[in-house]
Protein backbone atom coordinates (compact mmCIF):
# COMPACT_ATOMS: atom_id res chain seq x y z
CA UNK A 1 0.00 0.00 0.00
CA UNK A 2 1.43 3.43 -0.76
CA UNK A 3 0.39 6.61 0.52
CA UNK A 4 -0.03 10.33 -0.24
CA UNK A 5 -1.31 13.37 1.45
CA UNK A 6 -2.59 16.78 -0.31
CA UNK A 7 -1.84 20.19 0.93
CA UNK A 8 -4.80 21.79 0.99
CA UNK A 9 -3.75 25.25 1.52
CA UNK A 10 -2.32 25.04 -2.00
CA UNK A 11 -4.68 22.52 -3.51
CA UNK A 12 -7.93 24.94 -5.15
CA UNK A 13 -10.29 21.89 -6.08
CA UNK A 14 -9.23 22.21 -9.63
CA UNK A 15 -10.41 18.11 -9.91
CA UNK A 16 -7.41 17.42 -12.30
CA UNK A 17 -6.07 14.80 -9.72
CA UNK A 18 -10.17 12.97 -10.00
CA UNK A 19 -9.59 12.78 -14.12
CA UNK A 20 -6.34 11.22 -13.76
CA UNK A 21 -6.73 9.07 -10.90
CA UNK A 22 -10.63 8.73 -10.03
CA UNK A 23 -9.99 5.82 -7.93
CA UNK A 24 -8.10 7.76 -5.24
CA UNK A 25 -9.66 11.17 -6.15
CA UNK A 26 -13.09 12.15 -6.59
CA UNK A 27 -14.80 15.80 -6.22
CA UNK A 28 -18.03 16.09 -3.77
CA UNK A 29 -20.97 17.74 -5.10
CA UNK A 30 -20.07 21.08 -3.49
CA UNK A 31 -17.01 20.52 -5.79
CA UNK A 32 -14.27 19.97 -2.99
CA UNK A 33 -11.47 17.47 -2.94
CA UNK A 34 -12.08 13.72 -1.17
CA UNK A 35 -9.16 11.28 -1.60
CA UNK A 36 -7.86 7.99 -0.19
CA UNK A 37 -4.55 8.51 1.57
CA UNK A 38 -3.94 4.73 1.53
CA UNK A 39 -4.28 2.87 -2.33
CA UNK A 40 -2.98 0.07 -4.06
CA UNK A 41 0.60 -0.42 -5.43
CA UNK A 42 -1.23 -1.11 -8.56
CA UNK A 43 -2.61 2.20 -8.91
CA UNK A 44 0.67 3.92 -8.56
CA UNK A 45 1.01 4.76 -12.17
CA UNK A 46 -2.17 6.53 -11.57
CA UNK A 47 -1.55 8.60 -8.92
CA UNK A 48 1.94 9.37 -10.14
CA UNK A 49 -0.18 11.24 -13.42
CA UNK A 50 -2.50 12.98 -10.56
CA UNK A 51 0.61 14.12 -9.16
CA UNK A 52 2.38 15.54 -12.58
CA UNK A 53 -1.38 16.55 -13.15
CA UNK A 54 -2.03 18.97 -10.63
CA UNK A 55 -2.09 22.34 -11.83
CA UNK A 56 -1.02 23.78 -8.42
CA UNK A 57 1.49 20.64 -7.75
CA UNK A 58 -0.39 19.89 -3.81
CA UNK A 59 0.03 16.12 -4.04
CA UNK A 60 3.03 14.41 -2.67
CA UNK A 61 3.82 10.59 -2.02
CA UNK A 62 4.35 9.97 1.84
CA UNK A 63 7.12 7.41 2.46
CA UNK B 1 -22.41 56.23 -15.51
CA UNK B 2 -23.66 53.18 -17.11
CA UNK B 3 -24.06 51.26 -13.65
CA UNK B 4 -27.99 51.08 -13.60
CA UNK B 5 -30.26 49.10 -11.27
CA UNK B 6 -32.28 46.64 -12.79
CA UNK B 7 -36.04 45.80 -12.34
CA UNK B 8 -36.68 43.75 -9.01
CA UNK B 9 -32.72 43.28 -7.62
CA UNK B 10 -31.43 45.73 -6.03
CA UNK B 11 -27.78 47.27 -6.62
CA UNK B 12 -27.27 45.03 -9.41
CA UNK B 13 -24.48 46.41 -11.75
CA UNK B 14 -25.40 46.10 -15.86
CA UNK B 15 -22.53 46.03 -18.14
CA UNK B 16 -22.41 46.04 -21.97
CA UNK B 17 -19.36 43.05 -22.66
CA UNK B 18 -20.13 43.38 -26.65
CA UNK B 19 -19.21 47.46 -26.69
CA UNK B 20 -15.91 47.91 -28.52
CA UNK B 21 -15.36 50.43 -26.31
CA UNK B 22 -16.03 47.93 -23.03
CA UNK B 23 -12.73 48.14 -20.62
CA UNK B 24 -12.16 45.32 -18.41
CA UNK B 25 -9.28 47.89 -16.35
CA UNK B 26 -12.16 50.80 -15.96
CA UNK B 27 -13.74 52.72 -13.13
CA UNK B 28 -17.17 51.82 -14.63
CA UNK B 29 -15.93 47.32 -13.66
CA UNK B 30 -14.24 48.74 -10.09
CA UNK B 31 -17.76 50.16 -9.25
CA UNK B 32 -19.67 47.37 -10.80
CA UNK B 33 -17.49 44.92 -8.68
CA UNK B 34 -17.48 47.56 -5.40
CA UNK B 35 -21.39 46.96 -5.65
CA UNK B 36 -21.79 43.91 -6.26
CA UNK B 37 -19.86 40.10 -6.77
CA UNK B 38 -21.77 40.12 -10.52
CA UNK B 39 -23.03 42.10 -13.18
CA UNK B 40 -25.86 41.83 -15.37
CA UNK B 41 -24.81 41.72 -19.01
CA UNK B 42 -26.31 41.98 -22.68
CA UNK B 43 -25.94 37.79 -22.60
CA UNK B 44 -25.85 35.97 -18.97
CA UNK B 45 -24.09 37.23 -16.04
CA UNK B 46 -21.04 38.45 -15.60
CA UNK B 47 -18.82 37.50 -12.06
CA UNK B 48 -16.55 39.91 -10.85
CA UNK B 49 -14.86 38.98 -7.37
CA UNK B 50 -12.52 36.55 -6.42
CA UNK B 51 -13.81 34.30 -4.05
CA UNK B 52 -17.02 33.42 -6.58
CA UNK B 53 -15.33 33.26 -9.45
CA UNK B 54 -13.08 31.19 -8.12
CA UNK B 55 -15.99 28.72 -6.94
CA UNK B 56 -18.21 28.94 -9.75
CA UNK B 57 -14.62 28.12 -12.09
CA UNK B 58 -14.99 24.74 -10.46
CA UNK B 59 -19.04 24.31 -9.98
CA UNK B 60 -20.08 20.87 -11.11
CA UNK B 61 -22.95 23.21 -12.25
CA UNK B 62 -21.55 24.74 -14.44
CA UNK B 63 -20.32 23.51 -18.24
CA UNK B 64 -18.07 24.94 -20.39
CA UNK B 65 -20.19 27.90 -22.53
CA UNK B 66 -18.02 28.20 -25.52
CA UNK B 67 -19.77 24.84 -26.90
CA UNK B 68 -22.94 27.28 -28.89
CA UNK B 69 -20.32 29.77 -30.11
CA UNK B 70 -20.50 28.90 -33.85
CA UNK B 71 -24.07 28.34 -33.45
CA UNK B 72 -24.64 31.52 -31.48
CA UNK B 73 -22.99 32.91 -35.05
CA UNK B 74 -24.93 31.68 -37.02
CA UNK B 75 -22.47 29.05 -38.35
CA UNK B 76 -23.70 25.09 -38.07
CA UNK B 77 -21.35 23.10 -40.25
CA UNK B 78 -18.00 23.38 -41.83
CA UNK B 79 -14.64 22.07 -41.11
CA UNK B 80 -14.43 24.57 -37.76
CA UNK B 81 -17.89 23.71 -36.95
CA UNK B 82 -16.70 20.06 -36.98
CA UNK B 83 -13.39 20.47 -35.40
CA UNK B 84 -15.25 22.87 -32.54
CA UNK B 85 -17.60 20.58 -31.57
CA UNK B 86 -15.50 17.79 -30.82
CA UNK B 87 -12.51 19.26 -29.43
CA UNK B 88 -11.25 18.99 -25.48
CA UNK B 89 -12.20 22.57 -24.82
CA UNK B 90 -15.82 21.85 -25.51
CA UNK B 91 -16.15 18.17 -24.15
CA UNK B 92 -17.74 17.17 -21.23
CA UNK B 93 -17.32 14.40 -18.76
CA UNK B 94 -16.59 11.57 -19.61
CA UNK B 95 -15.42 11.90 -23.26
CA UNK B 96 -13.33 15.29 -21.87
CA UNK B 97 -11.90 13.05 -19.05
CA UNK B 98 -10.73 9.97 -21.17
CA UNK B 99 -9.29 12.85 -24.01
CA UNK B 100 -7.36 14.75 -21.43
CA UNK B 101 -5.95 11.34 -19.12
CA UNK B 102 -4.50 10.41 -22.85
CA UNK B 103 -2.89 13.87 -23.40
CA UNK B 104 -1.61 14.54 -19.74
CA UNK B 105 1.31 12.35 -19.86
CA UNK B 106 2.58 14.30 -22.45
CA UNK B 107 2.44 17.77 -21.04
CA UNK B 108 4.09 16.61 -17.55
CA UNK B 109 6.13 19.42 -15.82
CA UNK B 110 8.91 17.20 -15.97
CA UNK B 111 9.72 16.48 -19.56
CA UNK B 112 8.72 20.07 -20.57
CA UNK B 113 11.51 21.49 -17.78
CA UNK B 114 13.78 19.54 -20.99
CA UNK B 115 12.85 22.50 -23.32
CA UNK B 116 14.27 25.17 -21.21
CA UNK B 117 18.00 25.41 -22.55
CA UNK B 118 15.90 25.61 -26.39
CA UNK B 119 13.47 28.50 -24.47
CA UNK B 120 16.82 30.11 -23.65
CA UNK B 121 18.30 29.73 -27.21
CA UNK B 122 15.22 31.25 -28.67
CA UNK B 123 14.76 34.14 -26.89
CA UNK B 124 17.99 35.62 -27.20
CA UNK B 125 18.70 34.49 -30.76
CA UNK B 126 15.60 36.93 -31.30
CA UNK B 127 16.60 39.74 -29.21
CA UNK B 128 20.02 39.44 -30.93
CA UNK B 129 18.26 40.62 -34.07
CA UNK B 130 16.24 44.31 -32.62
CA UNK B 131 18.83 45.00 -29.83
CA UNK B 132 21.72 47.20 -31.18
CA UNK B 133 18.62 49.23 -32.97
CA UNK B 134 17.40 50.65 -29.53
CA UNK B 135 13.76 49.85 -30.62
CA UNK B 136 11.67 47.10 -31.80
CA UNK B 137 7.86 46.01 -32.70
CA UNK B 138 7.79 44.11 -29.48
CA UNK B 139 4.95 41.62 -30.81
CA UNK B 140 6.47 41.06 -34.18
CA UNK B 141 9.80 41.18 -33.53
CA UNK B 142 9.75 38.95 -30.41
CA UNK B 143 6.31 38.27 -29.21
CA UNK B 144 4.70 36.19 -31.87
CA UNK B 145 7.81 34.58 -33.26
CA UNK B 146 8.79 33.13 -29.83
CA UNK B 147 5.15 31.64 -29.03
CA UNK B 148 4.72 30.16 -32.62
CA UNK B 149 8.39 28.71 -32.48
CA UNK B 150 8.13 27.54 -28.72
CA UNK B 151 5.08 24.96 -29.88
CA UNK B 152 7.36 24.08 -33.12
CA UNK B 153 10.37 23.01 -30.63
CA UNK B 154 7.55 21.36 -28.37
CA UNK B 155 5.76 19.46 -31.97
CA UNK B 156 8.67 18.92 -33.54
CA UNK B 157 8.07 20.85 -36.90
CA UNK B 158 10.88 22.40 -38.52
CA UNK B 159 11.46 25.90 -36.89
CA UNK B 160 11.53 27.56 -40.39
CA UNK B 161 7.75 26.59 -41.00
CA UNK B 162 6.69 29.22 -38.41
CA UNK B 163 5.21 31.76 -40.19
CA UNK B 164 2.59 29.48 -42.36
CA UNK B 165 1.68 28.03 -38.40
CA UNK B 166 0.96 31.91 -37.47
CA UNK B 167 -0.55 32.58 -40.60
CA UNK B 168 -2.72 29.87 -40.16
CA UNK B 169 -3.42 29.75 -36.25
CA UNK B 170 -4.25 33.50 -36.63
CA UNK B 171 -6.99 32.98 -39.40
CA UNK B 172 -8.41 30.21 -37.58
CA UNK B 173 -8.85 32.50 -34.55
CA UNK B 174 -11.04 34.98 -36.67
CA UNK B 175 -13.28 32.08 -35.81
CA UNK B 176 -13.99 33.91 -32.16
CA UNK B 177 -14.12 37.09 -33.71
CA UNK B 178 -17.07 39.25 -34.69
CA UNK B 179 -16.91 38.47 -37.90
CA UNK B 180 -17.01 34.72 -37.65
CA UNK B 181 -19.73 34.73 -40.36
CA UNK B 182 -17.85 36.63 -43.10
CA UNK B 183 -14.49 35.16 -42.26
CA UNK B 184 -16.01 31.51 -42.57
CA UNK B 185 -14.63 30.26 -45.63
CA UNK B 186 -11.22 31.70 -44.88
CA UNK B 187 -11.65 29.86 -41.25
CA UNK B 188 -12.33 26.78 -42.87
CA UNK B 189 -9.59 26.95 -45.55
CA UNK B 190 -7.10 27.11 -42.87
CA UNK B 191 -8.21 24.36 -40.70
CA UNK B 192 -8.33 22.33 -43.68
CA UNK B 193 -4.13 23.35 -44.28
CA UNK B 194 -4.01 22.81 -40.66
CA UNK B 195 -5.25 19.17 -40.93
CA UNK B 196 -3.07 17.98 -43.51
CA UNK B 197 0.06 19.13 -41.61
CA UNK B 198 -1.09 17.49 -38.41
CA UNK B 199 -1.86 14.48 -40.70
CA UNK B 200 1.59 14.39 -42.12
CA UNK B 201 3.48 14.78 -38.25
CA UNK B 202 1.18 12.09 -36.91
CA UNK B 203 2.09 9.81 -39.79
CA UNK B 204 5.75 10.19 -39.77
CA UNK B 205 5.54 9.58 -35.83
CA UNK B 206 3.61 6.25 -36.08
CA UNK B 207 6.03 5.34 -38.63
CA UNK B 208 9.53 6.29 -36.33
CA UNK B 209 8.41 7.02 -33.06
CA UNK B 210 10.78 8.59 -30.79
CA UNK B 211 11.46 10.42 -27.62
CA UNK B 212 9.78 13.61 -28.76
CA UNK B 213 6.19 15.54 -27.73
CA UNK B 214 3.74 14.06 -30.24
CA UNK B 215 5.37 10.35 -30.37
CA UNK B 216 4.43 10.31 -26.75
CA UNK B 217 0.88 11.20 -27.93
CA UNK B 218 0.63 8.78 -30.93
CA UNK B 219 2.12 6.23 -28.65
CA UNK B 220 -0.19 7.33 -25.27
CA UNK B 221 -2.11 4.70 -24.04
CA UNK B 222 -4.20 4.12 -20.68
CA UNK B 223 -6.38 1.25 -19.62
CA UNK B 224 -6.06 -0.34 -23.32
CA UNK B 225 -6.95 2.74 -24.90
CA UNK B 226 -5.52 4.98 -27.49
CA UNK B 227 -6.24 8.24 -29.08
CA UNK B 228 -7.36 7.23 -32.76
CA UNK B 229 -6.15 9.50 -35.89
CA UNK B 230 -8.45 11.90 -35.71
CA UNK B 231 -8.66 12.07 -31.97
CA UNK B 232 -5.16 12.78 -32.35
CA UNK B 233 -5.62 15.31 -35.44
CA UNK B 234 -8.36 16.98 -33.83
CA UNK B 235 -5.69 17.48 -30.44
CA UNK B 236 -3.08 19.08 -32.48
CA UNK B 237 -5.10 21.86 -34.30
CA UNK B 238 -6.32 22.73 -30.54
CA UNK B 239 -3.02 22.75 -29.19
CA UNK B 240 -1.99 24.92 -32.26
CA UNK B 241 -4.61 27.37 -32.15
CA UNK B 242 -4.91 27.41 -27.95
CA UNK B 243 -0.87 28.04 -27.75
CA UNK B 244 0.28 30.27 -29.98
CA UNK B 245 -2.19 33.81 -29.82
CA UNK B 246 -2.98 33.13 -25.99
CA UNK B 247 1.28 33.02 -25.29
CA UNK B 248 1.62 36.01 -27.99
CA UNK B 249 -0.65 38.09 -26.44
CA UNK B 250 0.32 37.36 -22.62
CA UNK B 251 3.81 38.39 -23.86
CA UNK B 252 2.46 41.91 -25.22
CA UNK B 253 0.53 42.43 -22.14
CA UNK B 254 3.33 41.68 -19.79
CA UNK B 255 6.07 43.98 -21.75
CA UNK B 256 2.87 46.40 -21.31
CA UNK B 257 2.78 46.11 -17.59
CA UNK B 258 6.02 45.97 -16.90
CA UNK B 259 6.71 49.53 -19.09
CA UNK B 260 3.49 50.79 -16.67
CA UNK B 261 6.18 49.32 -13.51
CA UNK B 262 9.63 50.24 -14.77
CA UNK B 263 10.82 49.67 -10.97
CA UNK B 264 9.74 45.70 -10.98
CA UNK B 265 11.03 45.44 -14.29
CA UNK B 266 14.76 46.66 -12.57
CA UNK B 267 13.82 44.40 -9.83
CA UNK B 268 13.28 41.50 -12.80
CA UNK B 269 16.34 42.22 -14.27
CA UNK B 270 18.57 41.99 -11.10
CA UNK B 271 16.70 38.69 -10.05
CA UNK B 272 16.21 36.60 -12.91
CA UNK B 273 14.74 34.07 -10.44
CA UNK B 274 11.75 35.77 -10.01
CA UNK B 275 10.56 34.89 -13.74
CA UNK B 276 8.11 32.28 -12.94
CA UNK B 277 6.85 34.90 -9.95
CA UNK B 278 6.60 37.47 -12.67
CA UNK B 279 4.20 35.44 -15.26
CA UNK B 280 2.09 34.50 -12.32
CA UNK B 281 2.11 38.62 -11.36
CA UNK B 282 1.34 39.41 -14.80
CA UNK B 283 -1.43 37.02 -15.62
CA UNK B 284 -3.20 38.00 -12.17
CA UNK B 285 -3.34 41.58 -13.23
CA UNK B 286 -3.36 41.68 -16.66
CA UNK B 287 -4.82 38.29 -18.43
CA UNK B 288 -5.16 37.88 -22.11
CA UNK B 289 -8.25 35.69 -21.37
CA UNK B 290 -10.13 38.22 -19.89
CA UNK B 291 -13.55 35.83 -19.36
CA UNK B 292 -13.98 32.11 -19.47
CA UNK B 293 -17.52 31.52 -20.29
CA UNK B 294 -19.78 28.81 -18.31
CA UNK B 295 -23.51 27.24 -18.83
CA UNK B 296 -25.60 26.53 -16.35
CA UNK B 297 -26.83 22.48 -16.91
CA UNK B 298 -29.45 22.80 -14.08
CA UNK B 299 -31.48 25.35 -11.96
CA UNK B 300 -29.11 26.35 -8.97
CA UNK B 301 -28.40 28.87 -6.36
CA UNK B 302 -25.83 30.70 -5.57
CA UNK B 303 -25.88 33.45 -2.83
CA UNK B 304 -29.45 34.10 -2.86
CA UNK B 305 -29.57 34.48 -6.52
CA UNK B 306 -31.54 31.87 -9.15
CA UNK B 307 -29.41 30.71 -11.49
CA UNK B 308 -31.72 28.63 -14.44
CA UNK B 309 -31.01 26.30 -16.39
CA UNK B 310 -28.97 27.34 -19.88
CA UNK B 311 -27.68 31.00 -17.86
CA UNK B 312 -24.51 31.98 -19.51
CA UNK B 313 -21.75 32.62 -16.93
CA UNK B 314 -19.29 34.79 -17.98
CA UNK B 315 -16.12 34.39 -15.34
CA UNK B 316 -14.15 37.77 -15.42
CA UNK B 317 -10.13 36.78 -14.71
CA UNK B 318 -8.42 40.44 -14.18
CA UNK B 319 -11.44 41.71 -12.18
CA UNK B 320 -10.93 38.67 -9.52
CA UNK B 321 -7.26 38.65 -10.03
CA UNK B 322 -7.07 42.57 -8.84
CA UNK B 323 -10.29 42.30 -6.45
CA UNK B 324 -9.55 44.31 -2.95
CA UNK B 325 -11.36 41.95 -0.99
CA UNK B 326 -8.90 39.19 -2.17
CA UNK B 327 -5.66 41.52 -2.96
CA UNK B 328 -5.80 44.55 -0.40
CA UNK B 329 -2.74 45.20 -2.33
CA UNK B 330 -3.99 44.18 -5.64
CA UNK B 331 -0.45 46.06 -7.94
CA UNK B 332 1.73 44.04 -9.68
CA UNK B 333 4.66 43.09 -6.80
CA UNK B 334 7.28 40.21 -7.85
CA UNK B 335 7.63 39.99 -4.14
CA UNK B 336 3.69 39.73 -3.03
CA UNK B 337 2.45 36.73 -1.26
CA UNK B 338 -0.87 36.50 -3.49
CA UNK B 339 -3.52 34.20 -3.98
CA UNK B 340 -3.38 31.96 -7.55
CA UNK B 341 -5.02 33.82 -10.64
CA UNK B 342 -7.89 32.32 -12.81
CA UNK B 343 -5.84 33.77 -16.14
CA UNK B 344 -5.43 29.84 -16.92
CA UNK B 345 -9.19 29.02 -16.14
CA UNK B 346 -9.83 26.44 -13.43
CA UNK B 347 -11.63 23.23 -13.29
CA UNK B 348 -11.96 20.02 -15.33
CA UNK B 349 -11.34 22.58 -18.36
CA UNK B 350 -7.67 24.02 -16.60
CA UNK B 351 -5.12 25.12 -19.20
CA UNK B 352 -3.73 21.83 -20.64
CA UNK B 353 -0.53 23.88 -21.62
CA UNK B 354 -0.05 25.65 -18.86
CA UNK B 355 3.03 24.28 -17.80
CA UNK B 356 4.46 25.09 -21.45
CA UNK B 357 3.39 28.62 -21.16
CA UNK B 358 4.55 29.06 -17.71
CA UNK B 359 8.04 27.48 -18.41
CA UNK B 360 8.06 29.82 -21.72
CA UNK B 361 7.30 33.17 -20.12
CA UNK B 362 9.58 32.52 -17.29
CA UNK B 363 12.62 32.39 -19.27
CA UNK B 364 11.22 34.67 -21.71
CA UNK B 365 10.77 37.98 -19.17
CA UNK B 366 13.95 37.96 -17.14
CA UNK B 367 16.07 37.58 -20.13
CA UNK B 368 14.04 40.76 -22.00
CA UNK B 369 14.65 42.37 -18.70
CA UNK B 370 18.49 41.42 -17.98
CA UNK B 371 19.13 42.66 -21.79
CA UNK B 372 16.42 45.77 -22.39
CA UNK B 373 16.52 48.75 -20.05
CA UNK B 374 13.38 51.28 -19.67
CA UNK B 375 11.43 50.36 -22.45
CA UNK B 376 9.02 52.37 -23.47
CA UNK B 377 6.30 53.01 -25.58
CA UNK B 378 6.78 55.12 -28.82
CA UNK B 379 3.10 55.37 -30.41
CA UNK B 380 1.57 54.12 -33.13
CA UNK B 381 0.39 50.48 -31.16
CA UNK B 382 -3.00 48.94 -31.72
CA UNK B 383 -4.90 46.77 -29.38
CA UNK B 384 -7.58 43.84 -29.61
CA UNK B 385 -11.05 44.86 -27.81
CA UNK B 386 -10.81 43.45 -23.97
CA UNK B 387 -14.15 41.28 -24.49
CA UNK B 388 -13.01 37.26 -24.60
CA UNK B 389 -9.32 37.21 -25.67
CA UNK B 390 -6.88 40.61 -25.53
CA UNK B 391 -3.97 42.07 -26.05
CA UNK B 392 -1.48 44.05 -28.26
CA UNK B 393 -1.73 43.34 -32.25
CA UNK B 394 1.20 46.61 -32.51
CA UNK B 395 3.11 47.19 -30.04
CA UNK B 396 6.46 49.77 -31.01
CA UNK B 397 8.95 50.13 -28.25
CA UNK B 398 12.00 51.80 -27.74
CA UNK B 399 14.55 51.18 -24.96
CA UNK B 400 18.71 51.07 -24.22
CA UNK B 401 20.49 48.25 -24.82
CA UNK B 402 22.33 46.68 -22.04
CA UNK B 403 24.30 43.99 -23.28
C1 LIG C 1 -14.10 30.59 -26.66
C2 LIG C 1 -15.27 31.11 -26.54
C3 LIG C 1 -15.65 32.53 -26.74
C4 LIG C 1 -14.90 33.60 -27.12
C5 LIG C 1 -13.43 33.65 -27.42
C6 LIG C 1 -15.78 34.73 -27.17
C7 LIG C 1 -15.38 36.00 -27.56
C8 LIG C 1 -16.22 37.04 -27.64
C9 LIG C 1 -15.84 38.34 -28.09
C10 LIG C 1 -14.46 38.71 -28.58
C11 LIG C 1 -16.92 39.14 -28.02
C12 LIG C 1 -16.96 40.59 -28.28
C13 LIG C 1 -17.60 40.95 -29.54
C14 LIG C 1 -17.51 42.42 -29.71
O1 LIG C 1 -16.44 43.00 -29.49
O2 LIG C 1 -18.55 43.01 -30.09
C15 LIG C 1 -18.01 38.34 -27.55
C16 LIG C 1 -19.28 38.81 -27.37
C17 LIG C 1 -20.34 37.99 -27.08
N1 LIG C 1 -20.29 36.67 -26.71
FE1 LIG C 1 -18.66 35.52 -26.67
N2 LIG C 1 -17.03 34.33 -26.80
C18 LIG C 1 -17.00 33.00 -26.54
C19 LIG C 1 -18.04 32.20 -26.19
C20 LIG C 1 -19.35 32.64 -26.11
C21 LIG C 1 -20.48 31.79 -25.89
C22 LIG C 1 -20.40 30.30 -25.72
C23 LIG C 1 -21.58 32.57 -25.90
C24 LIG C 1 -23.04 32.22 -25.73
C25 LIG C 1 -23.55 31.04 -25.72
C26 LIG C 1 -21.14 33.92 -26.12
C27 LIG C 1 -21.97 34.98 -26.21
C28 LIG C 1 -21.58 36.24 -26.56
C29 LIG C 1 -22.47 37.33 -26.79
C30 LIG C 1 -23.97 37.27 -26.75
C31 LIG C 1 -21.70 38.43 -27.12
C32 LIG C 1 -22.21 39.80 -27.48
C33 LIG C 1 -22.10 39.94 -28.96
C34 LIG C 1 -23.33 40.42 -29.62
O3 LIG C 1 -24.00 41.28 -29.05
O4 LIG C 1 -23.62 39.92 -30.71
N3 LIG C 1 -19.79 33.92 -26.23
N4 LIG C 1 -17.55 37.07 -27.31
C1 LIG D 1 -0.25 32.31 -21.86
C2 LIG D 1 -0.69 31.32 -22.57
C3 LIG D 1 -2.01 30.64 -22.34
C4 LIG D 1 -3.16 31.10 -21.75
C5 LIG D 1 -3.40 32.47 -21.13
C6 LIG D 1 -4.12 30.03 -21.78
C7 LIG D 1 -5.39 30.11 -21.24
C8 LIG D 1 -6.30 29.07 -21.22
C9 LIG D 1 -7.59 29.12 -20.58
C10 LIG D 1 -8.15 30.32 -19.83
C11 LIG D 1 -8.20 27.92 -20.75
C12 LIG D 1 -9.57 27.49 -20.21
C13 LIG D 1 -10.68 27.89 -21.12
C14 LIG D 1 -12.02 27.60 -20.51
O1 LIG D 1 -12.13 27.04 -19.43
O2 LIG D 1 -13.04 27.96 -21.14
C15 LIG D 1 -7.31 27.10 -21.54
C16 LIG D 1 -7.57 25.82 -21.96
C17 LIG D 1 -6.73 25.09 -22.78
N1 LIG D 1 -5.45 25.46 -23.18
FE1 LIG D 1 -4.47 27.15 -22.70
N2 LIG D 1 -3.57 28.96 -22.41
C18 LIG D 1 -2.28 29.27 -22.76
C19 LIG D 1 -1.36 28.46 -23.40
C20 LIG D 1 -1.64 27.20 -23.87
C21 LIG D 1 -0.69 26.35 -24.56
C22 LIG D 1 0.77 26.71 -24.81
C23 LIG D 1 -1.36 25.22 -24.91
C24 LIG D 1 -0.88 23.99 -25.65
C25 LIG D 1 0.35 23.72 -25.95
C26 LIG D 1 -2.72 25.35 -24.43
C27 LIG D 1 -3.71 24.41 -24.59
C28 LIG D 1 -4.96 24.45 -23.98
C29 LIG D 1 -5.95 23.39 -24.11
C30 LIG D 1 -5.81 22.11 -24.91
C31 LIG D 1 -7.07 23.80 -23.35
C32 LIG D 1 -8.39 23.03 -23.16
C33 LIG D 1 -8.33 22.22 -21.90
C34 LIG D 1 -9.63 21.50 -21.57
O3 LIG D 1 -10.71 21.96 -21.98
O4 LIG D 1 -9.56 20.47 -20.88
N3 LIG D 1 -2.85 26.56 -23.80
N4 LIG D 1 -6.14 27.83 -21.79
S1 LIG E 1 -5.59 18.58 -9.05
FE1 LIG E 1 -4.48 19.56 -7.38
S2 LIG E 1 -5.61 21.42 -6.99
FE2 LIG E 1 -6.92 20.11 -8.18
S3 LIG E 1 -8.17 19.04 -6.69
FE3 LIG E 1 -6.44 17.76 -7.18
S4 LIG E 1 -4.95 18.31 -5.62
FE4 LIG E 1 -6.44 19.90 -5.59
Amino acid sequence: MAQITVDRKLCDNHGQCAIAAPKVFSMNDEGILEFEETFDDALLDEVEEAIDVCPVQAIFVKD
Amino acid sequence: MSVETAPNQLNVPYLDISDPSFAMQSEELRNARETNWYAKTNYGIAVLRYEEVSKLLKSPKLIQGSAKWPAHNGVHGGLFFEWWTKNLLVLEGEDHHRIRRLLNPAFSPRLIKDLVPRFQALANELIDDFIDGGSCEFIGDFAEPYATRVLTILLGIPESQWPTIARLASTIGLALGVTFKQDLDKVDAAVAELYAYAEDLIKDRQANPGEDFVSRLVLASRDGDTLNDEELRNALVLLIFGGMDTTRNQLGLAMQSFMRNPKQWELLAQRPELGGKAVEEVMRINPTVTWVTREAVEDFTYQGLEIAEGTTVHLFTQASGTDPLAFPNPELDLLGEHPAHYGFGGGVHHCLGHFVARADMSEALPLLASRLANPHLTGGDEWLPDSGNTGPIRLPIGFTKRR
